[in-house]
């Protein structure tokens, strides 16, 4: 989970090590404990310290995770020459380790070769059956060679005996949401939301998926999940705030001819209050765009 | 920090202080034989002094506090970290490899 503030300083970090300003070490550690994904920047930089000798031995011990981390980073921006070689140095220095035979795996996998990668996995797996990390990246291969139902089956195994993985419980709620199986995607956003109810984001995927699924209950259920996350963000998830519109909009067309006991619950004053706090936020951050946004409201009230 | 420190050292002396001098009350007053109903009014002020002092000290001693509204700016969730573990090679970077040549 990558906050605010954290998230500014890897902005001003990455500004100043592509302009040349110096702190690539710490732009590197940031990367390594938010864990983002930016092969790009990590490679060029990760590679101009490498290659320079006396900068690589002023890290000590640290070099090695720099070349773990160069190494996937090059496998990430398809350099597989690097990666190699960045492995062969580490090959050498700790040569039975479990770790560098990951690596090594991982690299099998990035040329594309299934069927070694695999076996490289089964006989890591031998020696430790409960790695965490070698599970993923079944799945994951799975998911690379476009076969998501055995992707699906590997992720559910995984989660049967590793219940508490939140990035696992993630993936197998974006998989299925990949082939349409929202029912089963909403079961596993409710897993995340029952083990993280602080996380406004999970709130605001929950809610998408119900919205998407349609139906009164589940629109209604929407509803409450966009109000929950505008709670939890402090009413500043414009997301959340047109989601409430466009719920409102899609009860009160679903329920036109019902009876009054199926009538909608929530304060009518709702979708009125989430209209100006929306008209508000665009005044402030796009006002070009505030002639779209009422006139997209007003259609949505009429209909 | 330092004037910090040292209006907190002073507060708790003055503290300290004005619990010793109400032990010295409470002994005179056993000599005089009298009940000690409450301390006398120039202890009562150090004590009001001492907690004054103490109380700025414990709030600008420790320097800057930590918000702890989940939607503040420091600690509101901008993005969930990218799932490295079930990163993919296969995807369509993979026909733009970058252009300089990265030699090693």
């Amino acid at each position: 989970m990558v906050t605010k503030t954290e998230e500014t300083q890897l902005n001003q970090l990455e500004n100043q090590v592509e302009n040349g300003g110096g702190g690539v070490w710490e732009y590197m550690c940031l990367v390594r404990k938010l864990k983002v994904r930016r092969s790009e920047i990590v490679l060029k930089h990760g590679l101009s310290i490498l290659n320079d000798s006396g900068k690589r031995s002023a890290l000590g011990p640290d070099e090695w995770t720099l070349y773990e981390q160069v190494a996937i980073a090059a496998m990430d921006c398809q350099s597989l020459g690097v990666a190699q070689n960045c492995i062969k140095a580490l090959q050498k220095k700790f040569p039975e380790s479990k770790r560098v035979g990951k690596l090594e795996a991982l690299l099998l996998e990035a040329k594309g070769m299934w069927e070694e990668a695999e076996k490289a996995y089964s006989s890591l797996l031998e020696d430790n059956p409960l790695d965490q990390v070698i599970h993923k990246r079944k799945v994951a291969m799975a998911k690379a060679q476009g076969k998501p139902s055995l992707a699906i089956e590997h992720l559910n195994k995984y989660l049967e005996v590793f219940m508490a993985d939140h990035d696992a419980w993630r993936e197998l709620a974006e998989i299925y949401v990949s082939l349409q199986m929202y029912k089963q995607a909403a079961f596993c956003y409710e897993e995340l939301i029952l083990t993280q109810p602080t996380l406004p984001l999970y709130h605001l995927a929950y809610a998408d998926v119900l919205y998407t699924m349609g139906g009164l209950e589940n629109l209604i259920a929407a509803r409450k999940y966009y109000a929950a996350t505008i709670d939890l963000t402090g009413g500043k998830s414009t997301r959340a705030l047109l989601g409430i519109c466009l719920c409102g909009s899609a009860i009160a067309q679903l329920s036109k001819g019902r009876n009054k006991e199926d009538k909608d619950m929530a304060a009518p004053e709702l979708q009125s209050l989430a209209a100006t706090a929306l008209e508000r936020e665009y005044k402030q951050k796009a006002p070009a765009k505030l002639n779209l946004l009422t006139s997209a409201l007003r259609n949505l009230k009429i209909a | 920090m330092n004037l910090g420190f040292l209006v907190g050292f002073f507060g708790v002396l003055i503290l300290s202080h004005a619990a010793y001098s109400t032990i010295q009350y409470r002994g005179l007053l056993k000599i005089m034989e009298e009940e000690f109903s409450r301390p006398p009014i120039n202890v009562i002020l150090e004590l009001i002094i001492g907690l004054a002092l103490c109380m700025w000290a414990a709030l600008t001693f420790p320097g800057k506090f930590l918000s702890i509204h989940p939607d503040s700016d420091e600690n509101r969730a901008v993005s969930l970290p990218d799932n490295s573990d079930f990163m993919i090679f296969n995807h369509r970077g993979r026909l733009f490899p970058p252009e300089i040549e990265m030699k090693f």
